[in-house]
């Protein structure tokens, strides 16, 4: 089975209210590690602008770029349910491997913070909720109802097998777990 | 609360704040500590109130190591935030000589009792709290004039004379077209589940039309079409509507013959026989800078669609033309035929429904009239402003009066302020002409939970106990039907107090031996409670209440502001002097004041595009809610404040002209002060026009430039005809910041 999040584009209103719920569940503090983050374009020229937001919690990808550059093997991929987790207590650290999983990730979901010898840490899908049959806390948090997760397969199920969105490239390469319904 | 050892407890509550949210929380409480945070999690999915990133927050604000814990003294010139902790007995001891002293040497009327609403619960909200006690000891001088929504509050007031013009947000989606005009749910929530039943509505097919100066996030996902306007010219659009309606035969005239007076009066003043100048779309162009065509259109597509939806609200009315933008509004509702239909809307910008409503919000009652106000001509029915000043300052002149007092023209002279529930300071026009006032002051006191920029200038700070560590009983007030039961979920930090224990002890130390006291939070929740006819009824199971957290009421159909006066309006006259909407109102007519007409107009008064002023600073200024506080509560909570940096929204065209780049640190300036910020260039501000959200908190470097970038550095400490606190009127001019200034 693979797991994997739905997002409604056209229903973000960039509030941040499922990255702050994100850090509080996982205890996270302010700064450079963020789980969840939400990516912002704006094109167009005034009055004719577009404006969309995006997403970007780890994809828990089919093909996840991330393990096998791992030198310690400290990334792995659950059988089960595909969620992508990290040890970070097996990671080297930015600096004596210099962020390897960062650099082969296409969607920066690996995070650091940037103290040296920080450890990698990233959306782990909340295994805790999740083994509890719960949903990750930033789908509950998001008050446009913008956000869904599951099995993959269900969710193309329910809302159709889209990968494009605005501002998203789809990694034929890693295969991100995510349906997307994209604004235009 | 159980909370044994190692178990973890939800806990369910909800924040008090000053926000037109109110949101059910889940506290999970593990060995006396707050761990985590959740919301709604009503078995009806679609219907769950969720929190938005604020009280997503609420634990890092609850254990901020910068929240104050301890009473403390100034131990440093004003304003220069040294302190140092005293005791309680040390403080209150203090303050009732200070108190005592006062009344003796100058009466009761210079005790000055400044009061916000950034906390309302019914039993923990301290202006309540310091009414009771300051009442017993003599009386007080207060204000008057609610800075969000004055405007709002007198226009429907004049036109409807009921606050009461909110529809159930769910009623959205039984409209066929929605204008949402000047109206931001994304980030101002009014109403929890306002944005999502907006979503709902645009989903269903619902044409959505956004009216505002900026493209806002609202805007981004709900806007068929976005029309940007110049800021304060928005009566001018809505005239040039009623323009196109009246020539083309459009509106509804069997309904306002039945239930409007004055409409003719305002048609005169539309068609240009009051002053020789009909109000056509190509007039409005000329003011709004909306295309003559795109006013046309949206009149005629208003007038024939039904029902549809005008939602204004109350920011464009925080100007200096104030409640006018609300009376063209609702006069646009009434042309249309859409007051008391399901679908319609009667504007107005208030938004509330009168069920769970923060309006019937029970307090412990006062021991009689505040005895400073006895004897005055009564205001009732009046929509005299000047009535409210006999004894009171309004609110955005409360540092004026301090400044001034009665050689000001103000009815006292204040010797000891005590400040609570608030940061005025910060959220008041003109923080400079406030912080001189606040320097000068005699005497003043702060029930605070933060060292705000207004409590950096007390003489004692009381340190106030947060929503956590509390009980209460409170509502929504922008949209319901529902109640909150707030449950304690920790002990208080350090020596906090609630404002209800404070005001208990310094009753013991003024010696107030009737001073009625409350000892047990539930016993008091539970007389609240049934204070209030809504709550009694509503609320049969105080225990089940307190499980559940909150109480949902159930409608048989979405309310609808207005609907029985429209179906029975012989049995349901409104409340004005004529029983029907007042278009015209004589109460205004009679005040015989040239700046407020009678009919609803479009007015220039001051600080607008097209005052000379403009010359000097071109630039208008606006200071609209902000998407990661509460006002400038919250302001410090990091998990916040990383979201969005504070930064001043500018159109590329002004920027270039002033050899401005993204994210160069720019100065932003008028008579009254400076700030420094930084530029976010974006094409979603129409050129004219920067953006600042209110609620950062001033900062003043040596040099006098105000480097945390509170935006009322900028603006004026003026109100309009009707009491708007005219924070968006307000010009200013832009350059690079060098250094210096």
């Amino acid at each position: 089975m693979q797991v994997g999040f739905y997002f409604d584009q056209t229903r973000c209103i960039g509030c941040f209210a499922c990255a702050v719920a994100c850090k509080d569940w996982h205890d996270i503090p302010a700064g450079s590690i963020n789980w969840m983050r939400i990516k912002y374009n704006e094109t167009g020229k005034f009055p004719d602008v577009f404006v969309s937001y995006l997403i970007k919690p780890c994809y828990h990808c089919e093909d996840p770029v991330c393990i096998p550059v791992c030198p310690v093997g400290a990334i792995t991929k659950r059988e089960e349910d595909g969620i992508v987790i990290v040890n970070s207590n097996k990671c080297l650290g930015n600096i004596d491997c210099d962020s390897k999983c960062l650099k082969a990730c296409p969607y920066d979901a690996p995070q650091f913070s940037e103290e040296k010898g920080s450890k990698m840490s990233k959306c782990n899908y909340c295994l805790d909720r999740f083994l509890e049959q719960k949903l990750p806390i930033c789908i509950e948090a998001c008050r446009t109802h913008a956000l869904d997760a599951g099995s993959l397969s269900h969710l193309k199920e329910k809302y159709g097998d889209i990968q494009e969105a605005d501002n998203f490239i789809y990694s034929k390469r890693t295969k991100p777990a995510i349906i997307l319904k994209p604004k235009k | 609360m159980q909370n044994s050892e190692n178990q973890e407890e939800i806990v369910r509550t909800s924040s008090t704040f000053d926000c037109g949210g109110r949101c059910p929380l889940r506290l999970h409480v593990k060995d006396g500590k707050i761990i985590r945070v959740e919301t709604d999690d009503y078995e009806i999915e679609d219907e769950q109130l969720r929190a938005c990133l604020r009280c997503r927050a609420l634990r890092q604000y609850v254990y901020h190591p910068k929240r104050l814990k301890y009473p403390l003294k100034r131990d440093g010139p004003k304003g220069s935030g040294k302190f140092k902790r005293i005791t309680w007995d040390e403080a209150l001891s203090e303050i009732a000589d200070k108190l005592k002293e006062v009344k003796q040497n100058h009466g009761n009327s210079s005790i000055f009792l400044a009061a916000g609403g950034a906390y309302l619960g019914a039993l923990h909200d301290g202006m309540f709290a310091m009414i009771r006690l300051f009442t017993q000891f003599g009386g007080f001088s207060t204000h008057y004039g609610n800075v969000s929504s004055e405007g709002a509050v007198y226009a429907t007031q004049t036109q409807y004379t009921s606050p009461f013009v909110g529809n159930s947000r769910t009623d959205l989606l039984n409209s066929k077209l929605i204008i949402m005009w000047g109206w931001d749910p994304a980030r101002m929530i009014s109403g929890s589940d306002t944005i999502y039943n907006l979503v709902k509505a645009k989903e269903k097919g619902i044409k959505i039309v956004c009216i505002d100066p900026r493209y806002t996030d609202s805007a981004v996902i709900l806007a068929d079409q976005w029309i940007p306007i110049v800021p304060g010219t928005d009566t001018a659009m809505m005239v040039a509507m009623a323009y196109i309606m009246i020539t083309e035969q459009l509106h509804d005239k069997e309904f306002l013959a039945k239930y409007t007076v004055g409409f003719e009066k305002f048609a005169e003043y539309v068609l240009g026989k009051e002053d020789s100048i009909p109000k056509t779309p190509e007039w409005a162009e000329s003011i709004t800078t909306v295309p003559a065509e795109t006013i046309r259109n949206l009149a005629r597509e208003y007038a024939t669609t039904k029902p549809a939806a005008l939602m204004d609200c109350q920011g464009p009315a925080r100007s200096a033309v104030g409640e006018l933008y609300n009376r063209c509004a609702m006069t646009l509702t009434v042309m249309t035929g859409n007051v008391g239909r399901h679908g319609g809307s009667a504007a107005g910008g208030l938004m509330g429904i009168p069920y769970g409503h923060m309006f019937f919000s029970s307090r412990i009652p006062p021991p009689g009239r505040n005895p400073v106000e006895e004897g005055l001509k009564s205001v009732r029915g009046s929509l005299d402003l000047q009535l409210r000043f006999q004894a009171r300052c309004h609110t955005n002149k409360i540092f004026d009066a301090i400044l001034k007092g009665k050689k000001g023209g103000y009815p006292f002279d204040v010797k000891l302020a005590w400040f609570v529930n608030n940061n005025f300071l910060n959220q008041l026009g003109n923080t400079n002409k406030a912080a001189d006032a606040l320097k000068q002051l005699d005497y003043m006191v702060c029930s605070e939970l933060w060292l705000t920029p207004t409590a950096r200038y007390a003489d004692i700070i009381l340190p106030v106990t947060s929503i956590a560590e509390k009980n209460d009983f409170t509502r929504p007030w922008p949209s319901g039907p529902y109640f909150i039961s707030n449950q304690k979920a920790i002990e208080p930090l350090g020596e906090c107090k609630s404002d209800l224990r404070i005001a208990e002890e310094l009753a013991d130390k003024l010696e107030i031996d009737d001073f009625q006291k409350y000892p047990h939070e539930l016993q008091a929740l539970k007389f609240l409670i049934k204070l209030r006819e809504d709550s009694r009824k509503n609320i049969r199971k105080i225990d089940e209440f307190r499980d559940a957290g909150i109480k949902r009421l159930k409608l048989d159909e979405p309310y609808i502001a207005f609907k029985k006066q429209v179906e029975d309006p012989d049995n349901n006259p409104f409340k004005t002097p004529s029983g029907k909407i007042e278009i015209f109102s004589q109460r205004i007519a009679d005040l015989n004041d040239p700046e407020n007409p009678p009919i609803p107009k479009y007015m220039e008064r001051w600080e607008g595009r097209y005052d000379p002023l403009s010359e000097k600073y071109p630039l208008q200024l606006l200071s609209p809610h902000p998407k990661n506080r509460v006002h400038s509560e919250l302001f410090l909570i990091e998990w916040l404040r990383e979201v969005e940096p504070h930064v001043a929204w500018i159109n590329p065209v002004d920027a270039e002209a002033r050899n401005i780049k993204d994210e160069d640190e720019i100065l932003v300036f008028n008579d009254r002060g400076k700030l420094m910020i930084k530029a976010w260039l974006t094409e979603r501000i129409i050129p004219g026009v920067i953006c600042i959200f209110e609620g950062a908190w001033y900062d003043p470097d040596e040099n006098g430039i105000d480097r945390g970038g509170c935006v009322n550095t900028l603006t004026k400490d003026a109100y309009s005809p009707g009491g708007a606190s005219a924070l968006k009127s307000c010009l200013v001019e832009v350059k690079k910041f060098e250094g210096g200034a």
